[in-house]
């Protein structure tokens, strides 16, 4: 990158070095198992708290304010687009050939959302149709 | 004589904790909810009595999420109250008990929730590859060293300082096997003999497989409340009579290995708060941190429980046994119960705690017990962290 100033190897200026654990295997839990099987089968899951009513998408083992174990696990449905945004670089700074829209989908009657990469045209608050079930969800607005 | 320090009495009423295990199916979010949701069971409250909450837990790196403790806020009930995040390597688990006594102790909050939680399955290939860089970036790290050499050279001076064997640490690991065997938490519970840590598989001599505690997931959680408050919800309160806290010099090449005079500091701050003179004669019950064997040793050794190099004398005569004079790692400690680092921590302080409280079911020692210790040790060998309880 631009700003970078380079010292002198041979005046060891700098150590290089890199920092990293080789890889990750995370465990999913029991309610994103439930999730992603849900994903599978084409539907979104949600978990629905006992006391407070609250839906959580993704599925949440306990309720974060009642602090109880979640309930029933419910189908949600109706998503729309809650907030969107549009790429045009990537990570490293790189222009991207075709910008993408990403945006923040939810479902009536629940808490939480998923990230989504969005086709046709974005419009804050409109229905989107679930084009691929999978991580990212992929929609059409 | 007690200090002269002014502040507001803090008792433990509830604790909870999952079992450690190699594996744990749940994500670190839940293992966290588990722990703190039996806390308040254990307590009597629900999330809306708490005011605050500690979150105690090592390196990210450990369950590969960074800002871990902003990550197992709503796990540990922290969402939308005063929360924070304890961190001093491996001696987090007893500073968050500690963070969570200055809390109420200082008067700014009545109820508190202290969570720790690790999970160390998901690096791989292990998860020593995390101490990979917690060395000199130039004179250490490029022999790649671990922390097992590291633990293995002070475990050898220790052995030749002292001129122990390691027959003698081995019982350390033999007995706190045995007391995990009673833990309905425990990863590895069991009777082997001295024989069996001799012949198991040598990692980094002197250390064997059996010296040292196992990899393992798993959370922990107590509840500590102001002292005018706390018959409200319990008989049977634990009251927090002393902490104290050290950090040595990360470089640790500047230290005698032999002795841990960090967590003689520690231990004299936490004392001399709870009015010990003679820690020996008063200290009924002890959790030192176990993470190898001779740790153990070493650090009674360190909290004045034994003159320098004679824990093992007194471990072979069964000053230490659980119903010994002064039981040490009840549990099961770390080398039986398992080691999620900051939940390992503070599962010594709950231990300390069902003892005193004398809820600790099969692990119950022998004698009646008023005074209790437990101590973690952490960072690159340099921090420990001591908190005294009585009931």
């Amino acid at each position: 990158m631009s700003w970078d100033k380079h010292g002198k190897e041979d005046e060891l200026l700098t150590w290089k070095d890199v920092m990293e654990v080789e890889r990750y295997v995370y465990t999913v839990g029991p309610d994103s198992e439930a999730f992603l099987r849900g994903l599978r089968e084409g539907k979104i899951l949600g978990r629905k708290c006992p006391r407070c009513g609250r839906v959580y998408v993704p599925p949440r083992l306990y309720c974060e304010d009642c602090f109880l174990e979640n309930g029933e696990y419910v189908e949600v449905k109706e998503p729309y687009l809650d907030s969107f945004t549009t790429i045009y670089f990537d990570n490293r700074e790189k222009r991207l050939d075709e910008p993408i829209t990403v945006g923040l989908v939810r479902f009536k009657e629940a808490t939480g959302g998923l990230l989504a990469i969005v086709q046709g045209i974005p419009e804050i608050g409109k229905k989107v149709e679930i084009l691929e079930y999978s991580i990212p969800l992929r929609v059409r607005a | 004589m007690k200090t002269n320090l002014k502040f507001r009495r803090v008792a433990a009423i509830g604790a909870g904790m999952t079992p450690f295990r190699r594996r744990m199916l749940e994500t670190p979010q839940e293992l966290a909810w588990e722990a703190s949701r039996k806390a308040l069971d254990e307590a009597g409250l629900e999330l809306r009595d708490i005011d605050c909450v500690v979150i105690g837990s090592a390196p990210d790196a450990f369950d590969g999420v960074h800002m871990k403790g902003e990550y197992l806020a709503h796990g540990a009930g922290g969402v939308m109250k005063p929360a924070s995040r304890v961190y001093v390597g491996g001696a987090t688990g007893v500073m968050t008990a500690i963070s969570g006594w200055y809390h109420v102790a200082s008067g700014m909050c009545k109820k508190v929730l202290a969570v720790a939680e690790e999970k160390m399955s998901p690096g791989r290939p292990h998860p020593q590859a995390v101490f990979r860089y917690i060395w000199d970036p130039i004179t250490e790290k490029p022999l790649n060293p671990n922390l097992i050499w590291i633990f293995a050279m002070e475990m050898h001076r220790y052995m030749f300082v002292n001129k122990i064997s390691k027959e003698e640490i081995a019982l350390v690991s033999v007995k706190n096997k045995r007391n995990a065997a009673n833990n309905p938490y425990a990863q590895l519970g069991g009777e082997i003999t001295v024989d069996d840590v001799l012949r198991s598989e040598v990692l980094v001599w002197p250390v064997q497989l059996l010296d040292v505690s196992p990899v393992s997931d798993g959370a922990a959680a107590m509840v500590f409340v102001d002292g005018d408050i706390a018959r409200r919800y319990t008989d049977t309160p634990i009251w927090v009579e002393g902490v104290g806290w050290t950090l040595d010099n990360t470089s640790w090449p500047n230290r005698e290995l032999a002795y841990p005079r960090y967590l003689e500091n520690a231990a004299r701050m936490a004392y001399r708060m709870a009015g010990i003179e003679r820690p020996q004669r008063e200290i009924d019950v002890v959790e030192p941190y176990d993470p190898f064997d001779y740790k153990e040793l070493h650090h009674l050794e360190g909290l004045m429980l034994a003159r320098k190099g004679e824990a093992p004398l007194l471990l072979k005569e069964g000053f230490f046994d659980r119903d010994g004079d002064i039981p040490s790692s009840p549990s099961g400690g770390l080398l039986g119960v398992g080691n999620p680092i900051a939940a390992a921590g503070l599962m010594k302080v709950i231990s300390i705690y069902w003892q005193l409280k004398g809820t600790a079911g099969k692990m119950q020692v022998k004698r009646p017990v008023h005074t209790g210790v437990a101590q973690a040790w952490g960072d690159l060998m340099q921090a420990s962290t001591v908190i005294v309880m009585r009931n």
